[in-house]
């Protein structure tokens, strides 16, 4: 199976380690993976904030891109850029044309997990991380995308790992894109709920599929100084300590 | 005025057309259309229990805090009345015109004085309603009353507490059957309709429930159960 | 009592263009989380265990949004249907373009009964309108029955939320209210407090010359109002005083009478997490004869008041399947961290945010369609599947391109900031140019220099959170990580291993 990898500009630039632990997966799980050096962002940020003019400069670019690729799937590390990918659509609406090939890069485009589990069937990946270890649910990816029990799945063929379920593993962390700055202390506040649920799991590691989440989340238990660990899917599928 | 009124109505009326037809392309274009089917079965509450109509009634008035007596006959149940206009000292009982109704009074021994039509500071003394009801809703232990029926409206409602009798053949399992049967009764879709499931009830401070605020606080239903008459 | 800007300086919170002040007196506000937090929990595991009883939550939404759609597709039809039933069963109908002319009508009906004293059960739509100021004004005395309503009426205040109008007090404070307005003495009861509120409220049935209601719905085919309670003081507004004036928003009508049982599933269960309210009322026209119980009179007023405007566009018409049962506010992460009172309106939270810009004006509430993280939950548990998200999504698409299709100021287009608006104009330019792309990182990693400590980006100092606004709220209690040294696409080019 040929993968074109659509790393997403967070992951790019922020997170590299994720896009590389995603590739070394993908390719532990038997694909082919492309890398087109083209590609640069979804244009999620002016989409949410009602930039659609400026969001569809983006996603032209990126369906230009990629509907070029001869690979079989384009596999991102993110939910919210997934489904972002399938919302293209609808800055099209009124333009037929562009909301055919859109239609058309969006079906061929899968989030990381659920392309392991769904697409390849794969779910253990050969990991070990030992460790208790919690599961975030991004909110795109929870209900946009319907990831749920991928995640687990994967996590729980990680050897050494001892997963433990947050009551609130699908409470917003607060992030929301541009909310996360225009009202920092309202995210901040629902931060806060998720971050004392983690503190109570006691875990070595909080993981999510989305670097947007990682960011907010990892960002405050760095703030407050916390042993915790916020950790990329691919990063905790890729490890083998 | 009867010419704003008019005007007020077409003009909504035009508004609501106009702006359904700007839609109209948008509607074309909708990115995710409903095609959500309309049900043609009623969707029921789920029903582990296996138990009869009255059964199921019984469990869920008792769920919301109603007291349910079962009784073969209007004897019993006027005892059962009895039991009640004695525990609760009635002095005054605002009453309907229900012929069962009627005859459970005739078989009271109180001082309680019935009223089948008070005033309305009369209703406002009586410390008891005791009504007849149409219909009953098993699933969530609903009582029905139909005003073209019987007057029942205020008895059931001032009075801090109520005393209903129904007929176990008149208990339904589902609302979607009385809706039905209060829509086409042969007297037709009554002026009012109330449904009463269980006492009145708040939660309105801190979330803390409360039974019994404006309507009554108590709720008990007597269910007349005769026994099948051998053929 | 309850003018806009007296309840302002009751409640302390402004209107929906206040709400980023309005937002930090919420977050302080101990008594509010601690209310707030009471709210989600109590109200989640009820929702939960309410929906498990029955069989096909999902099919019931499926249901209730289908009848929705079809309602509002052809709402002038139903509306008529509607209006000429109940009229044939006695009732009186009246068209109400806007809050103005509902409350002149009702003010005009009281006026030439002479009926000076009114008891009010409680309605969004009313609220909505500011109706209660608007009889104080004309002379009329009008008094709130329902619990929650009463307390806020008593406090000057509007209500926080949907369904529980007074969540927001706490059992001390509505003691203390009623300690002070009727007198009674100071306890921490609640059956004390509940039955005080019995007895002096009753005082005020029996006087009452009128009674106001809202409806929930209304059934086409019949001509029938449904309004459903758990206190009583519906029944009481509508059968003991001659005058039964009910509200309605032209949105509550059904098509048919049997469609009844679907919303009488969804709405308590959404709404308080019951399988059914204590009473329903279904009220169809007047009293057959003059010796039965009820009014004399019902008056039945349909409100526009902007409603109509929402269905000028798919994404926007679905506002109107709403059912007002506040589940969207319980499962909202924001709602749960500022209440109801921050949105300055009198309906908050995730159905707030969407319909009060297009009912108020887009440029009286730009910040509201911001109030969001977009996570869904409100999506997820709303009983007509409103897709809320995408509600808000396009109401920020109307703010930046000033369009306001579906708002009421046609005059004028409403600007995002300056500054914004040329940020994602730069970024829309260099992110779609992988040249610039790599460029801006570079450039980015070398300024970082500057302000990167042991690997991140700690809270940045006054003159870099005043160039950019974005870093200074960030950093403020969260850290930032760096840009890589070297990017993904850096180290795909470099790295034979990844390659």
């Amino acid at each position: 199976m040929r993968v074109s990898l659509f790393v997403t500009c967070l992951v790019d630039q922020l997170w590299p380690s994720v896009g590389t632990s995603a590739v070394n997966v993908l390719r532990r799980a038997g694909c082919e993976v492309e890398f087109d050096q083209r590609q640069t962002c979804c244009g999620q940020p002016a989409f949410n904030t009602g930039y659609r003019n400026e969001a569809r400069v983006l996603a032209r670019r990126f369906i230009e891109i990629f509907e070029e690729s001869k690979a079989d799937a384009i596999v991102s590390p993110s939910g919210s850029c997934t489904a972002m990918v399938h919302h293209f659509r609808e800055l099209f609406a009124e333009d037929e044309p562009w909301r055919i090939r859109a239609e058309r890069v969006a079906e061929r485009t899968h989030e990381f997990a659920s392309f392991l589990v769904n697409v390849l069937g794969v779910d253990d990946l050969g990991a070990s991380f030992s460790g208790r270890v919690t599961w975030h649910d991004a909110c795109h990816g929870l209900r946009d995308l319907n990831l749920h029990s991928e995640p687990r799945r994967l996590i729980r063929n990680v050897r050494g790992v001892e997963f433990v379920e947050l009551a609130n593993a699908d409470a917003c962390c607060g992030f929301g894109g541009t909310f996360s700055v225009k009202y920092p202390e309202i995210s901040v506040a629902i931060l806060d709920n998720k971050i004392e649920s983690i503190e109570k799991a006691g875990v070595r590691a909080v993981v999510s599929g989305d670097a947007s989440c990682l960011m907010q989340i990892g960002g405050r238990l760095s703030r407050k100084a916390s042993p915790v660990r916020a950790m990329h899917l691919a990063e905790l599928l890729a490890s083998r300590e | 005025m009867i010419e704003t009124k008019i005007e007020a109505r077409q003009e909504m009326l035009s508004s609501i057309r106009e702006h359904l037809a700007a839609s109209a392309r948008f509607d074309a274009q909708a990115a995710h259309p409903q095609t959500a089917q309309r049900r043609t079965q009623s969707n029921s509450a789920t029903d582990a229990r296996n138990g009869t109509v009255l059964d199921l009634f019984r469990q869920a008035l008792e769920a919301v805090s109603g007291h349910c007596s079962i009784v073969q006959s209007i004897d019993e149940a006027a005892r059962a009345v009895q039991q009640v206009v004695d525990e609760r000292k009635a002095r005054r009982v605002a009453v309907s015109d229900s012929i069962v109704v009627k005859r459970i009074l005739g078989q009271l021994k109180t001082e309680a004085v019935f009223l089948d039509a008070p005033n309305q500071s009369e209703l406002f003394e009586c410390d008891m309603g005791i009504t007849a009801t149409q219909w009953a809703i098993a699933e969530t232990g609903t009582l029905v009353l139909e005003s073209e029926r019987e007057r029942h409206r205020l008895a059931s409602l001032v009075p801090p507490v109520h005393v209903a009798i129904i007929e176990a053949g008149r208990i339904r399992r589902t609302m979607s059957e009385i809706l039905q049967l209060i829509k086409n009764s042969e007297v037709g879709l009554s002026r009012t309709v109330t449904f009463i499931t269980g006492p009145s009830r708040t939660s309105d401070i801190e979330l803390t429930l409360a039974i019994g605020v404006h309507g009554p606080g108590e709720l008990h239903v007597i269910v007349i159960d005769e026994p099948a008459q051998p053929a | 009592m309850n003018h806009p800007t007296e309840t302002a300086e009751a409640t302390g919170y402004g209107p929906p263009n206040a709400f980023d002040q309005n937002v930090l007196k919420a977050l302080g506000d101990e008594q509010l989380h601690s209310a707030l937090r009471n709210l989600v929990v109590t109200f989640g595991s009820k929702r939960q265990a309410a929906i498990n009883s029955v069989e096909d939550w999902e099919g019931l939404r499926d249901e209730a949004r289908a009848i929705k759609d079809e309602t509002l597709a052809h709402l002038d039809r139903y509306l008529e249907e509607f209006a000429n039933n109940a009229e044939r069963a006695g009732a009186q109908m009246h068209w109400a373009r806007d809050g103005h002319e509902v409350s002149n009508i009702i003010i005009r009906l009281l006026h030439e009964r002479n009926a000076k004293r009114v008891v009010k059960s409680k309605s969004m739509a009313t609220e909505e309108i500011h109706l209660n100021s608007a009889l104080e004004d004309a002379g009329i005395e009008t008094v709130e029955t329902d619990l929650g309503e009463w307390i806020i009426q008593l406090a000057c205040e509007t209500p926080s939320h949907i369904v529980v109008p007074a969540i927001h007090k706490s059992k001390k404070q509505i003691a203390d209210l009623f300690v002070a307005k009727i007198g009674i003495e100071p306890t921490d009861d609640v059956a004390k407090l509940t039955s005080a509120a019995r007895r002096v409220l009753r005082q005020r049935f029996a006087e009452a010359d009128a009674g106001i209601s809202g409806v929930n719905f209304g059934v086409a085919e019949t001509g029938t109002i449904l309004i459903l309670e758990n206190e009583g003081n519906i029944r009481l507004t509508t059968s003991l005083p001659k005058i039964h004036i009910a509200v309605m928003g032209i949105e509550k009508v059904i098509p048919h009478f049997a469609d009844l049982d679907v919303f009488l599933k969804l709405l308590p269960r959404s709404g308080t997490g019951q399988q059914l309210t204590a009473y329903q009322s279904l009220i169809t026209g007047t009293k057959k004869r003059p010796a039965d119980e009820g009014p004399e009179e019902l008056h039945i007023i349909l409100m526009d008041n902007g409603r109509s405007r929402m269905l000028a566009h798919p994404v926007t018409r679905q506002s109107l399947a709403c059912i007002r049962c506040g589940a969207c506010l319980n499962a909202c992460p924001v709602y749960q961290q500022i209440g109801g009172h921050a949105y300055g309106s009198v309906y908050p939270g995730p159905i707030g945010a969407v319909i009060t810009p297009q009912l108020i004006g887009l440029s009286k509430a730009t910040q509201l369609p911001y109030a969001s993280s977009l996570c869904g939950a409100c999506r997820e548990v709303c009983p007509v599947k409103i897709d809320i998200p995408a509600l808000l999504l396009h109401l920020r698409s109307e703010v930046v391109e000033g369009t306001a299709a579906g708002s009421a100021d046609q005059k004028g287009p409403v600007k995002r900031k300056f500054a914004e608006r040329l940020a994602f104009r730069l970024y829309a330019f260099a992110w779609s140019r992988p040249f610039l792309y790599e460029w801006a990182a570079r450039i980015a990693r070398l300024a970082q220099r500057l302000i990167v400590r042991q690997g991140r980006i700690g809270k940045v100092s006054g003159l870099v959170a005043r160039i950019a606004p974005p870093f200074g709220a960030w950093t403020a209690c969260r850290d930032a990580p760096p840009i890589a040294q070297r990017t993904f696409r850096e180290q795909w080019r470099e790295d034979s291993k990844i390659k």
